[in-house]
């Protein structure tokens, strides 16, 4: 894991250099000869830190963001009161002056909702979940859950801006990229950050910042897997043209390359020929890590059938692991959809139907690969979501607003202690009683997991040291293990 | 501790490879405290002993002169500072910077600051915060090099350092230098043989003149300033629609190629709307404010956004103008430079000032206030023609009512003891909520009969009331309002509030008192009046609301109790259309997202389609008022509201005449309801109260701020405006310490790669000093001094001989400065985003070169991560500049190749390196199609002469001849494509068929296809890509 680089540089001013260290060949190192040669980079390829901080326990995350808020309500954090008082108004002393949003907040009654789901407890650590998880329950010993995150964002734009990048507003580097920059990639052959949604679902937009490189350099954001023959952006031959043809443009222009070297040295002319090759062999590699066709029957099976179509959540579960398997830093999958302000019921239950089972496979595939000790996995949504009705309270349907100042998520794998819940809120699922987990919390975490202490992975922008961080977060250590 | 007298040779070649370290120390051994000592002090030290006092620790600071006293830091003897102690010592607990701030100093840090005590601790002030003045230039031995001013500045830190100028460049690669750098486009062929075969001196000369002529210059300046804009055809945040901004681009280029002083470019960007007798033009300048993202997401606290926004303003003006980092202090004290938090509130209170809203409509198309109507000159004149058209018919119906013949016939009227009918006249709807109509509300006692008492979740309904802005029309309602309310829908026409940006009229209850609105945009299209007095609660009041269909506040008016009630007019500017949206019909007590009329009662509701008189509005409140009025009609108080009456119901020929004044109302309305409308910036007449926010939290004020300027540079100057426009004269003063030179450096960095400072985005102690701050000082004031003329700054850089270098290093340059910074050679780096698909569409001779309008969607777009489709024909081939941007999908070959993301200003663009470029260049259809509309021409042209048609191809590809081993390569490449094409049928065929344009098939389709993919491969050639 410990990957050397020869030195700490500023990304703003080296980045020809860098990106020959990203691409295993420093530049004392560079043999022209030799680079077809160099293509299975045995040395990976380096971020900033030239050392870890200390020693990691997760080499990888994959993060599968649950987009519109998922309400930890009907799914995590059980709250049998909410059904005692179903209908009574929330009181003016638990809500004790959070603002609402603009949907619910002019409402002249605010009553509350309990879950029309039930609790029960799974795996040897007994961990409570709705009946909507019913794969999650069997992998409930490896999960954490916990129950006391919290943000200060009310809206979906904001909030997953914050849980991404550490920001509510626009311009900072998401998690992915800061990863990128201090880690490199292992796989010198694939992207290290990669990004996957699942297709077809409305819902709050996404939109590209969410997997930005903000005012990091660009190399950094993450590269988008689509469903379908191209997975990144004009990766394939033009039509008529094949490898071979290919093949003899990028040989004539090396060879045209060489010429201009012969003559001056030229680093960027050095850059540019491996920048050629790297992306010869990516053409190879991407189809190779994105081809589910060589799966088995029984891991269809076990992500569930909606894993057969591309684009899925289910397929999406499952090239995640594919791309753990071949060394990508980090995976960010998102799945649309969980924003209900009505009809909650039939929305979360369709939700779970198309997550649940695919998540709960995800560990288990991961496990039995032994991947999972190393790989973070990470469950969740921007907020979550409120304990009272939005609009009627009516026998037959109920929706919840946003709530940022309590909700849950899971995290799996790589340093995390399994079967665990962290953290608790008060019987009403309003305030966070114990052990609060902010965004920053989760990411320092996150960051300390990875081996990298959050306050010393920096960018100097403007003037300042900036931090995935900003200048808050405390590594959360109860629920390391 | 030991002394140094002087820094090695080799310290010096090590500083000019120590990246981190921006200083570089001069051969004399002297440090230079803004160079070398400031930036270390500053970015290791002020975080705790800094300008923040919050943050201060132990009441020590070093970022003021006073540091240097004999205890701390005594001049001349390192050994006796505690400073120096400090940051030297093996005790952790004594150690400088200590261990939990994550900072520490390098011994050639310590080295220097060890030497600068030395030498005597001499403090300056921040090299950027004094005005900058002409340094005489500097000797040098080789002055037959110089061309100008520039080289001697260039030479001397060369030959301080041993280093020796490249040669000049072949003209070949300075006329393809040049017409890159100045136009963004490759030179044609016609063109470099035209250079090529000028032996007369001044060839260069004329070649800048011609490029600087042509309107490519214009498009080329204007793409670096959209970064620093933020310009978006997009709003962006989340739901990002489209909007009309792109007038504002246009104005940009066209500005360059004029070559407006850039005095006046900045002056009418900030300020064009505070100019006198500003022009459509000038006004449109300041667009420029409103680029900034903005949010329209369901729920959002507008105020929160709205400071956003003037935050964005604030930032983009520091970034972009000054070069500082002012956003820093949006939460605290800057932590290194001298600017305070209250000074960036007051900085932002030049750009509070509008009447702006904290979201955009959901529901409409409206485009967010202020802005400016953008009509033709034909179609200002119909308008002007329509306004008096109104104005006389409104002049008409005055000297009707006048008239004396009027009057008679008034009291011929009256004495006629006429009968009038009890109802008022024009009753659209009624609902008197006797029966079920109470729309799930509770029905309880009422003024007359049953009432309905509002849940202010459940509207009542109407089946009427969609009123265009010139149909005058009344609302009668008996209300009670259970206590004062903050606000309170009683009745309204529109789809939502902020969701609509309040879309057609209104009637609320704010802070108690009653509010009458129509609007097309809240707030800056929009009337509004609101009543003075609070309404009393728990009891019944009789409320009309009458409106005349003016478009003007006046036109518009409340009675309660049956008296006209005195109102404050807050907003008198409605300029389009109150319809739409949706919501069609009035509501009463509730609406979306919006506080309802929560235990209100209302009573006996009743619209009207007509203005009615005071009269006839006594007349529904106690329905005896007509009739008493005509009992004793004598006395001079009854009479006039019966005279009124009479107009308005009576007389026949007034009535036409208010029909005629309706029709010529409607005929404007028609005119002005479709015209576009663009964001702008208008000065409000009364200045909104800015605060000091407290961590920037948008809901934590503080004290209240003015408008001024940051303390550190200067203060308005005198006789000017506490506004945009005094804030403009301000900023383009010749003596300002940071404008110029934050331009000039801009400039210097379009052209060589780089600034002289390395950070134009931050002049302050962070940044990094200059590489020759005598020659970014001599071009600052050089520009002032001759009107800020950007053509001229341009013509002195690339005349000069450091501009004409070659662009390979010498072995001993590259040595020794390895990152260029004395610009011994032409600085290579790949061509931007948009020269990189300008070059493909150019030498194709694909390239349409239409100047502006509407944003165009080239084949990338389809493939955005929000895909949108292509254009048809001219669309795909326009100029990158005018590539439709969308900020949550940005076009994927410009990200690929380090665009801006546009969201907020940007100064400078990173250039990566990666495989992911190499696909677009190679496998994208705009450059496939381009490789082969390329080989058409060339293949037309040498019909069988392979080698000639692969040298035209690599020569306008490169701008220059192959030598005769590269045609070799070429013609090998060829073949074996040829081959490949022969052996597999039809795949020629398949290749030439991307992109729209059609294949010409007279060409033999194997041949163009070899010689396509040649080009093909040669879009990813270094000398195709590079600037070189």
């Amino acid at each position: 894991m410990n990957k050397k680089c020869t030195g700490f540089e500023a990304a703003s001013l080296m980045p020809r250099r860098q990106l020959l260290q990203r691409f295993g060949m420093g530049l004392g190192g560079l043999a022209l000869a030799d680079l077809l040669g160099a293509e299975n980079a045995a040395q990976a390829a380096g971020g900033v830190l030239s050392e870890l901080h200390h020693a990691p326990k997760a080499k990888r995350i994959i993060c599968l963001f649950q987009s519109g808020a998922p309400s930890q309500i009907d799914l995590f954090d059980h709250k049998p009161l909410l059904n005692e008082k179903h209908g009574e108004q929330l009181p003016d002393e638990i809500r004790n002056g959070q603002r609402l949003t603009g949907m619910s907040g002019n409402q002249s009654s605010i009553p509350l909702a309990g879950s029309p789901f039930k609790f029960s407890q799974h795996g040897e650590s007994g961990l409570s979940l709705s009946e909507l998880l019913p794969h999650t329950a069997k992998v409930a010993d490896e999960l954490c859950v916990v129950r006391s995150m919290y943000t200060e964002a009310i809206n979906h734009g904001p909030g997953t801006t914050f849980m991404q990048t550490g920001s509510q507003f626009p311009g900072r580097p998401s998690m992915g990229a800061w990863l990128d920059y201090g880690l490199g990639s292992e796989n010198s052959d694939l992207p290290a950050f990669v990004v996957m949604n699942t297709k077809g679902k409305g819902g709050q937009p996404l939109v590209s910042r969410f997997w930005g490189s903000g005012f990091l350099p660009s190399r950094h954001q993450g590269v988008r897997f689509r469903a379908g023959d191209d997975p990144v952006l004009y990766l394939g031959n033009p039509a008529g043209l094949d490898a071979s043809s290919k093949r003899n443009m990028l040989d004539a222009l090396k060879k045209l390359h060489e010429l201009q070297i012969a003559k001056h040295s030229s680093p960027e002319i050095e850059t540019r020929i491996a920048q050629h090759e790297l992306s010869f062999r990516m053409q190879a590699s991407i189809p190779e890590a994105t081809d589910l066709s060589k799966e088995p029957d029984h891991i269809f099976e076990q992500y569930g059938k909606d894993s057969r179509t591309p684009g899925t959540y289910a397929a999406n579960c499952m090239l995640a692991r594919r791309l753990a398997e071949r060394g990508v830093r980090f995976i960010q999958l998102y799945h649309q959809g969980w924003d209900q302000h009505g009809n909650l019921a039939g929305g979360i239950r369709n939700q779970c139907g198309q997550t649940d089972q695919p998540s709960a496979a995800l560990i288990q595939d991961l496990k039995q690969r032994d991947l999972l000790k190393d790989t973070l996995v990470i469950w969740g949504g921007e907020f979550g979501r409120t304990n009272y009705c939005q609009g009627k309270l009516t026998a037959k349907s109920f929706g919840r607003d946003h709530h940022p100042r309590c909700f849950s998520i899971w995290m799996a794998g790589g340093g995390i202690k399994g079967g665990t819940t962290y953290g608790e809120t008060d019987p009403y699922g309003y305030n966070v009683v114990e052990t609060p987990v902010h965004i920053h919390d989760l990411h320092a975490t996150i960051l300390h997991l990875m081996g990298i202490d959050h306050e010393r992975l920096t960018f100097r922008y403007q003037g300042r040291r900036f931090r995935l961080t900003d200048v808050h977060g405390e590594v959360v250590s109860d629920v390391l293990a | 501790m030991k002394c140094r007298s002087c820094v090695s040779r080799f310290l010096i070649v090590a500083c000019l490879l120590a990246a981190a370290m921006p200083g570089l120390v001069q051969a004399q051994g002297k440090v230079s405290f803004n160079r070398d000592v400031l930036p270390i002090l500053s970015d290791r030290c002020f975080l705790c002993h800094g300008p923040d006092e919050a943050t201060r620790e132990a009441d020590l600071r070093f970022d003021l002169e006073d540091a240097v006293s004999n205890d701390v830091i005594a001049p001349g003897h390192p050994e006796k500072s505690e400073f120096f102690h400090r940051i030297t010592s093996d005790d952790p607990d004594v150690r400088m910077p200590p261990a939990g701030s994550k900072l520490s100093l390098t011994k050639g840090e310590i080295d220097i600051l060890g030497q600068w005590i030395n030498e005597g601790a001499k403090w300056q002030q921040h090299w950027s915060f004094i005005p900058p003045q002409k340094a005489a230039l500097p000797s040098v031995n080789n002055a037959k090099w110089c061309r100008n001013e520039i080289d001697h500045f260039i030479l001397a830190r060369q030959e301080e350092a041993g280093l020796s100028p490249a040669s000049e460049a072949n003209k070949e690669r300075l006329i393809r230098r040049l017409s890159f750098d100045l136009t963004g486009l490759p030179p044609s062929l016609a063109e470099i043989d035209e250079f090529l075969n000028d032996k007369q001196p001044g060839a260069v000369e004329r070649v800048v003149a011609r490029l600087l002529k042509s309107s490519a210059y214009g498009e080329r300046m204007a793409t670096d300033w959209l970064d620093a804009a933020r310009y978006s055809d997009t709003y962006g945040y989340q739901v990002d629609r489209d909007r009309f901004v792109w007038p504002w681009r246009d104005w940009v280029v066209r500005a360059f190629n004029q070559n407006m002083p850039y005095d006046r470019f900045i002056t009418e960007q900030l300020a064009g709307d505070l100019l006198p007798d500003a022009t459509d033009d000038q006004i449109l300048a300041t667009t420029f404010n409103r680029l900034h993202p903005q949010k329209v997401e369901g729920g959002s606290v507008p105020e929160e956004f709205r400071i956003e926004y003037v935050a964005d303003r604030t930032q983009t003006f520091a970034t972009a103008f000054l070069g500082l980092t002012m956003e820093c202090c949006r939460c605290h004290d800057h932590k290194y430079d001298p600017l305070r938090q209250k000074e960036y509130y007051q900085l932002s209170a030049f750009f509070d000032n509008i009447a702006e809203a904290g979201l955009y409509s959901y529901f409409t198309p409206s485009v967010p206030t202020p802005t400016l109507v953008m009509a033709d000159e034909a179609t200002k004149a119909k308008i002007a023609a329509a306004r008096q058209d109104i104005e006389s018919a409104e002049k008409v119906l005055t000297e009707h009512a006048d008239s004396e013949a009027t009057r008679q016939a008034f009291e011929a009227w009256l004495e006629s003891s006429p009968k009038v009918d009890p109802l008022v006249p024009g009753q659209v709807a009624h609902l008197d909520f006797e029966g079920d109509q109470n729309g799930g509300n509770e029905s309880v006692e009422g003024r007359f009969g049953k009432a309905v008492k509002l849940s202010g979740d459940d509207a009542v309904g109407l089946k009427v009331g969609n009123f265009q802005r010139f149909e005058p029309f009344s609302v009668s309602l008996w209300m009670n309002t259970p206590d004062v309310k903050d606000r309170a829908v009683v009745f309204h026409r529109s789809r939502a509030w902020t969701d609509a940006a309040s879309r057609g009229y209104q009637l609320l209850i704010e802070d108690g008192r009653l509010s009458a609105s129509l609007i097309h945009f809240w707030p800056g299209n929009a009337i509004r009046i609101r009543t003075k007095e609070q309404l009393p609660t728990k009891q019944w009041h009789h409320v009309v609301v009458t409106w005349d269909g003016s478009s003007r506040a006046d036109g518009l008016s409340i009675y309660v109790n049956g008296e006209l009630a005195d109102c404050d007019v807050v907003r008198d500017n409605l300029y389009k259309n109150i319809t739409g949206g949706g919501g069609d019909n009035i509501a009463i007590g509730e609406r979306f997202r919006d506080r309802g009329f929560t235990n209100g009662l209302v009573d006996e509701f009743k619209v009207f389609d007509r203005q009615l008189t005071k009269i006839e509005v006594a007349q529904l409140r106690d329905d005896k008022s007509l009739a008493d009025a005509l009992k004793d009609s004598s006395t001079v108080s009854k009479a006039k509201p019966l005279f009124d009456y009479y107009l308005a119901t009576v007389d026949a020929a007034y009535q036409a005449k208010l029909t005629a004044l309706r029709e010529k109302r409607k005929e404007l309305n028609g005119i002005a309801d479709g015209l576009s409308e663009i964001m702008v910036m208008r000065e409000e007449p009364t200045r909104r109260d800015t605060f000091l926010l407290n961590r920037g939290a948008y809901d934590a004020r503080t004290e209240k701020v003015i408008p001024e300027t940051p303390g550190v540079l200067s203060t308005l100057p005198d006789g000017a405006s506490r506004n945009r426009l005094g804030l403009a004269k301000w900023l383009t003063q010749a003596e300002h310490p940071l404008t110029a030179r934050v331009v000039v450096n801009r400039i210097w960095q379009m052209v060589f790669g780089r600034g002289l400072v390395r950070t134009p985005e931050d002049f302050g102690k962070q940044g990094q000093p200059p590489t020759h701050p005598e020659l970014l000082d001599w071009l600052a004031v050089d520009f002032v001094e001759h009107g800020w003329d950007v053509k001229r700054l341009l013509k002195q850089i690339v005349l000069s001989a450091t501009y004409r270098q070659s662009s390979e290093p010498s072995a001993e340059s590259f040595k020794l400065d390895p990152q260029n910074l004395l610009l011994s050679w032409s600085p290579t780096f790949r061509l931007p985003a948009e020269m990189l698909r300008d070059n493909a569409l150019a030498t194709s001779g694909l390239l349409v070169r239409k100047i502006g309008g509407a944003p165009a969607k080239p084949y990338e777009v389809e493939v955005s991560f929000k895909p949108v489709k292509p254009d048809k024909g001219d669309g795909l081939y326009r100029r990158s500049l005018y590539t439709y941007w969308k900020r949550t999908g940005p076009a994927p070959v410009m990200m690929t190749l380090d665009a801006s993301k546009r969201d907020v200003c940007r100064v400078r663009r990173e250039r990566t390196s990666t495989p992911l470029e190499t696909f677009v260049l190679m496998n994208g259809p705009q450059f496939v199609e381009a490789a082969r509309v390329l080989s058409e021409t060339i293949l037309k042209q040498h019909n069988e002469d392979y080698q000639a048609a692969l040298v035209d191809l690599f020569r306008t590809l490169t701008g220059r001849r192959p030598d005769p081993t590269e045609l070799m390569i070429l013609s090998d490449l060829h073949s074996q494509q040829l081959e490949y094409f022969a052996a597999n049928s039809g795949k020629a065929a398949e290749y030439l068929k991307t992109g729209q344009r059609a294949v010409d098939p007279k060409l033999d389709a194997d041949r163009l296809a070899a010689l396509s993919t040649v080009a093909n491969a040669l879009f990813s050639f270094d000398e195709v890509v590079n600037r070189r």
